[in-house]
């Protein structure tokens, strides 16, 4: 789709920095075009210099990182030799961008009003009330309800959501013919994110400006570019139309890529027949006091889950859906408000100190941060002895071996013994967390999002040795996630939870293949599949939400889907809603689905 | 290994933080204190004349730059019937250069033990109140709070003055002047350090609270209190050397900065100015070296 | 909201206040001093010594003590209460009249010494920050550790020397005025404001005269702190995200500059009450050297005498002061800063 007057020129553009010694040249002669009214994605690993790249567009390198050379011509114009006044000009008025971390990216003491007022000041001639104005209209166009009110609020009190919109509205305050957006949406809920990407496309369309679309996520890239650049090595290494580079990737590091991304479509796990209810919870509600105030914060509502001996159950939800908070209490890191947890039917939620920590060697808990969770200062040989000096002391020689042993079942060489946290990766970090937890041969362990912060490369692998290990000791497995894809291959059964409730339960495959509840309805289709044939954009967005999840200090009196339900209708508002059982260990909380008001035409099959 | 976790180990290529500042300047900071610490040991013993005795030559000037070199010469050769007082005398009779030399070792055990012994109460109650969070340490906080609005200074002279002007006393009173700060310091640090993962992955694993306590938040907590260290005995050489300089500090003949400048301050103004100089420069350049290695220590260890 | 935020805080620090003067009652009562000898002379008889013990009411028991010094007992004599901070043991007069002498001294001093070194320290600081790592930054740096770790008292000696002895800039070191200078009559208790109240230009201007050596050497080691302080704030606040994408949106210059110098005060508010805490009473030095006749230099009197009154009187409002002025800095902190709630 090549035309012939790109809106920018990218001529072996270079940026490095320098440390003792040396000189570090992540972007080493970058070379592309952008034309109007297209949406190109760059690719590439962490740290393989996009964000650097798409900085330098503008003229502008991270110190220590300076411009090397290169050239980038917009207009006709070399970007790179301008004086400062003039690419000021340029910048917002005519390319616009936005950034990863949104309310970093937003000055924490103006309100977001002003700050785009500011922004749209800078390039145009108008008064500080027809400013505001601007902004007010800006939010509106960006999809904020109440803009009104929004526009006099602080960055802090925003959402991530908010502010990448925020964000937005400030980038495009001047119309700019390019937009560049630098991973947008990570660190966004999964329905937020396809909700902001197809927003964002629309405007782009709307406007008709040129789109740089940075990122990691090769679901991103295939539902939303025209055409793909991949960064490897600080150069451009391919450039090609979508359709084209899912296709028949030509250089080999896309090669490598893509290989790591194909979605496997096997089948489902296979259910166990271990003893039902080996862990069980009882009507779990965890209630948070709001400080200075008689308001509680809602996190869990009533949870009742329960899982086999051996089997492997995901908790799926977002942000605010209280799947974290039940496996902190779970783990009695958390005291229930009320409600019961039982493992192997002793309760454990009233056991005294001294007990609770016996009864800790038999359940364990892996983190999503692998770094947060092991101290800074301790070697990985420190790491893995602390559990076993703990629950089991003997000799030390004899504890050494257990760690050595603990290391290979995790697929990792023992000459990590002596490594500290920073020398690692993250994801081989985790599999030191994974092997710390069973090490003291737990019957049941609590995964608490451990992929979430990995690459997306190193998901995969990290859920295949999850699968292996659950099928070599047979333990069972509390899995939290917000992407549901994630739990398919690992977990027999899965609960989808939103704002502190279960709304749907049952068999991984059937929650799959035919889910009912139209929340979970909603998180499927919002998976981002890397396939550019059957693209987002080009088909009418399914079973999309709106708005933003309620506060879970003022939950909603009826149903909490509610106000962003499809399917929504006045007595959903007014009753209550319940999990209601379905027969065949289903069960769903939605009386249009009990009654069966809603069918599975949207059904997004994904096998 | 599998190729992945290979990738994964040379992942990240963030920018490596910029290049560090005038290493030069940490060299100055360590050779000062370096050169404080000898003195402290060796300074009484090594001056040509005894720090707490007199001799009959009153006010004397010290010696021209030009005349130094000669009259080294002269000292060494034996031609001279007293050393020469390399900073003149003060109006006492002191040898003002045996007593500068002296005075470190005052000046630097009173500051040193102060340190040491705010840091270890200062700690001690910070780990305290900062991990186990409830009435009681919320109670040593307010006291702590209280202590620190005292009005410095005047806390100081009044506890020396009243309790009796000893060395131990101005340790003390230094001490108490201190201590609210590493509480405050480390408390900061044990509530951030709470908060992060490892403590609570250490729970969940079934350590009990004493064990987290010290074997996780201390160790980690640490680093804040013992950067401060430095710039507080830095510090605390100022406050004993201003203290003595009010008359509320240590007694004479003790060889003491503060104290010498006080002597001198009279004769100032009948334009003999060696007597406060002199301490005056030994003052400020220790201080400043206690400050400049305090700096270079936290811009080391600031990540950590 | 505000209002609550003031008044809670406002009694809080009552409560500190009080709890502050009860422990420092008791402290230097517990003290082995004894301030008897010291009125009396430390060969009085027996009878003499019981006399002046009575006459100070240090024979009755310590907490009537502490009863009487609170306002318990007006009928006996007038305490916190009634709004009396006792009477001197040295003077006889009223410690709150002496102290009213003696404050405004050390307050006027303090308030030019901060904004002369404010003046000078916001553009060095700022010099330095924006350009990190150059000669200029290194120099700023290394000057802010060197004037933040000066003996004050020496360095005043020192301007005496040169500027008195040998240049004749400054008048000599004895007081606010010339010795041979009648002072105006006192309104305010601010030497400054007091000359131009009583239209006594000259005077005005000799007081400014003899504040001038006083007030350099105070700034001088007051700008040490708050120039470190400025830079590091300036170059965190430069570096942080929101900058860069201030930059990245193409707004000016100046406004970038005026975004970051924001963010970099915030912070630098409770540092600068600390330092405004600790002049008060550490600026006796300087008022020793210069004669003065601050509050540190009445405060030393009066320890070195154990004039209990006394030395309570100037704790509780060197206090006080502090207290209110940390309050301000912490509401100029919030509504810089939207983060900080109440």
């Amino acid at each position: 789709m090549k035309r012939d007057n790109p809106i920018l020129r990218v001529r072996d553009l270079k940026v490095g920095y320098e440390v003792p010694g040396d000189l570090i040249v992540p972007v080493d002669g970058v070379s592309f075009d952008l034309n109007p009214r297209e949406v190109v994605g760059l690719v590439g690993d962490a740290g393989s210099g996009k964000s650097t790249t798409a900085l330098a567009l503008m003229g502008m390198a991270r110190p220590p990182g300076k411009i090397l050379g290169g050239k980038v011509e917009f207009d006709g114009r070399d970007l790179l030799t301008l004086p400062d006044a003039e690419i000021r000009a340029i910048r917002g008025r005519d390319i616009g961008i936005i950034v990863q971390n949104p309310r970093a990216a937003l000055n924490p003491m103006l309100r977001v009003g002003r700050q785009i007022g500011h922004a749209y000041r800078a390039h145009n001639d108008v008064t500080a009330a027809a400013a505001r104005m601007q902004a007010v209209e800006m939010l509106r166009f960006v999809g904020i309800n109440d803009p009104e009110r929004r526009v006099e609020a602080y960055a802090h009190e925003l959402s991530g959501g908010m502010a990448q919109r925020a964000l937005i509205a400030m980038a495009l305050s001047s119309a700019p013919r390019l937009l560049i957006a630098d991973e947008p949406t990570s660190g966004l809920d999964v329905t937020i994110q396809a909700q902001f990407l197809d927003e964002m496309w629309q405007t782009v369309q709307k406007t008709g400006s040129a789109m740089l679309l940075v990122s990691q996520e090769l679901g991103v890239i295939a539902n939303f570019c025209d055409r793909v650049l991949v960064l490897h090595k600080g150069r451009i290494v391919e450039d090609a139309p979508v359709r084209k580079f899912f296709a028949e990737p030509q250089h080999p590091y896309s090669k490598e890529v893509l290989r790591f991304y194909q979605e496997r479509a096997s089948g489902f796990p296979l259910q166990v027949s271990g003893k039902p209810g080996f862990l069980q919870t009882k009507q779990l509600t965890k209630h948070f006091p709001l400080r200075g105030s008689d308001k509680v914060v809602q996190a869990v509502d009533k949870v009742t889950i329960s899982v086999a001996k051996g089997e492997a159950v995901g908790l799926v939800g977002e942000s605010g859906s209280g799947k974290t908070t039940v496996g902190r209490c779970l783990m009695r890191l958390e005291h229930p408000t009320a409600g019961a947890v039982t493992l192997d039917g002793q309760d454990i939620t009233e056991l005294g100190a001294t007990e609770m920590r016996r009864m800790r060697s038999r359940m364990q808990i892996v983190f999503q941060d692998p770094f947060d969770s092991v101290n800074p200062r301790w070697t990985v040989a420190n790491i893995l002895d602390e559990p076993l000096r703990v629950h089991e002391g003997g000799n030390k020689a004899a504890r050494k071996q257990r760690a050595v042993d603990a290391l290979k079942q995790v697929d990792l060489d023992p000459s990590m013994m002596m490594a500290k946290p920073r020398d690692l990766g993250a994801s081989t970090l985790q599999r030191v967390n994974i092997a710390r937890a069973l090490i003291c041969n737990p019957d049941f362990v609590v995964l608490d999002e451990p992929t979430s912060v990995l690459a997306p490369r190193a998901r995969n692998s990290l859920i295949a040795l999850l699968a292996r290990l659950q099928k070599e000791l047979g333990i069972s497995y509390l899995f939290i996630s917000h992407d549901l894809t994630t739990v398919r291959y690992l977990c027999q059964r899965v609960a989808v939870m939103y704002l502190g409730q279960i709304v749907e339960e049952g068999s991984v495959e059937q929650v799959f293949t035919a889910p009912q509840h139209p929340y979970s309805k909603a998180l499927l289709s919002a998976h981002l599949m890397p396939d550019p044939t059957r693209r987002r954009v080009d088909n009418p967005a399914l079973a999309a939400l709106e708005g933003e999840i309620p506060s879970p200090i003022d939950v909603p009196k009826g149903c909490y889907l509610a106000s962003r339900c499809p399917h929504v209708v006045d007595n959903c508002r007014a009753n209550l809603q319940v999990l209601t059982d379905l027969g065949d260990d289903r069960a769903v909380r939605c009386e249009r689905v009990v009654n069966k008001e809603i069918t599975n035409e949207n059904a997004a099959a994904h096998d | 290994m599998s190729s992945e976790i290979k990738d994964d180990l040379l992942e990240e290529t963030a920018y490596v933080s910029p290049v560090r500042k005038a290493d030069w300047l940490m060299r100055v900071g360590v050779f000062i204190v370096a050169l404080v610490v000898v003195l402290a040991i060796f300074g009484p013993y090594i001056g040509p004349y005894d720090p707490t005795r007199t001799t009959i030559r009153i006010a004397f000037p010290p010696p021209g730059l030009t005349e130094i070199p000669g009259l080294l010469l002269d000292w060494i050769s034996g031609k001279l019937d007293y050393p020469p007082h390399w900073m003149g005398t003060d109006a006492n009779g002191y040898d003002i250069y045996s007593r500068v030399i002296a005075a470190p070792r005052t000046d630097l055990k009173i500051a040193l033990l102060a340190n040491i012994l705010s840091l270890i109460v200062g700690v001690f109650f910070g780990l305290l109140a900062g991990y186990w969070r409830n009435w009681g340490t919320e109670f040593l906080i307010r006291v702590s709070d209280v202590l620190q609005s005292f009005p410095v200074f005047i806390m100081a002279m009044v506890l020396v003055a009243l309790a009796g002007r000893s060395s131990t006393n101005i340790i003390i009173a230094l001490a108490l002047v201190y201590t609210p700060i590493y509480i405050r310091l480390t408390r900061a640090e044990v509530l951030s350090q709470t908060s992060r993962g490892f403590v609570e992955a250490a729970r969940a694993m079934g350590n009990s609270e004493l064990s987290i306590a010290l074997r996780h938040v201390l160790p980690n907590s640490l680093t804040p209190a013992l950067i401060q260290s430095s710039v507080t005995i830095g510090f605390a050489i100022l406050l004993t050397a201003g203290l003595s300089f009010v008359g509320a500090g240590v007694r004479p003949p003790t060889p003491e900065w503060g104290l010498m400048i006080s002597t001198g301050a009279n004769q100032i103004v009948l334009g003999e100015w060696w007597p406060s100089v002199f301490p005056g420069l030994a003052i400020s350049l220790t201080v400043f070296g206690f400050a400049v290695l305090g700096n270079a220590l936290e811009r080391r260890y600031e990540k950590g | 909201m505000l209002i609550r935020y003031i008044t809670r805080r406002t009694l809080i620090g009552f409560i500190q206040l009080f709890c502050l003067v009860i422990a420092v009652f008791f402290l230097i009562r517990l003290l082995p001093a004894d301030p008897v000898s010291r009125l009396v002379g430390l060969n009085s008889s027996a009878d003499a010594y019981e006399q002046a013990a009575r006459q100070l009411g240090l024979d009755r028991p310590l907490l009537q003590q502490l009863g009487i010094y609170v306002g318990l007992f007006p009928d006996i004599e007038a305490g916190l209460f009634q709004g009396s901070l006792g009477v001197s043991w040295v003077t006889g007069s009223p410690v709150g009249s002496e102290i009213a002498v003696f404050l405004p001294v050390t307050l006027q001093l303090i308030t030019i010494a901060f904004i002369l070194a404010f003046f000078v320290s916001i553009p060095v600081g700022m010099l330095g920050a924006l350009n990190p790592g150059k000669a200029a930054d290194k120099g700023v740096f290394v000057y802010s550790l060197f004037a933040g770790s000066q003996p004050e008292f020496w360095w005043g000696l020192l301007f005496v020397y040169v500027f008195y002895f040998q240049l004749g800039w400054a008048p000599a070191p004895l007081g606010q005025l010339s010795p041979m200078t009648l002072p105006p009559e006192s309104v305010t208790g601010f030497m400054l404001i007091d000359t131009l109240i009583a239209g006594e230009v000259g005077k005005f201007f000799e007081a400014s005269h003899h504040l001038m050596m006083p007030v350099i050497t105070l700034a001088f080691i007051l700008s040490g702190p708050i120039i470190k302080m400025v830079r590091q704030n300036m170059l965190r606040a430069l570096q942080s995200d929101f900058i860069l994408y201030a930059n990245l949106i193409g707004l000016p210059r100046k406004r970038v500059a005026r975004y970051a110098l924001r963010a970099a005060m915030g912070p630098s508010m409770t540092l600068i009450g600390i330092l405004y805490g600790f002049m008060l009473s550490g600026a006796v030095l300087v008022e020793s050297v210069f004669s003065l006749g601050g509050i540190g230099q009445y405060a030393i009197r009066s320890v070195l005498a154990f004039d209990y009154p006394a030395i309570q009187g100037v704790v509780l409002v060197i206090t006080a002061i502090s207290l209110i002025v940390y309050l301000l800095l912490d509401l100029i902190h919030a509504a810089i800063d939207p983060r900080i709630a109440y």
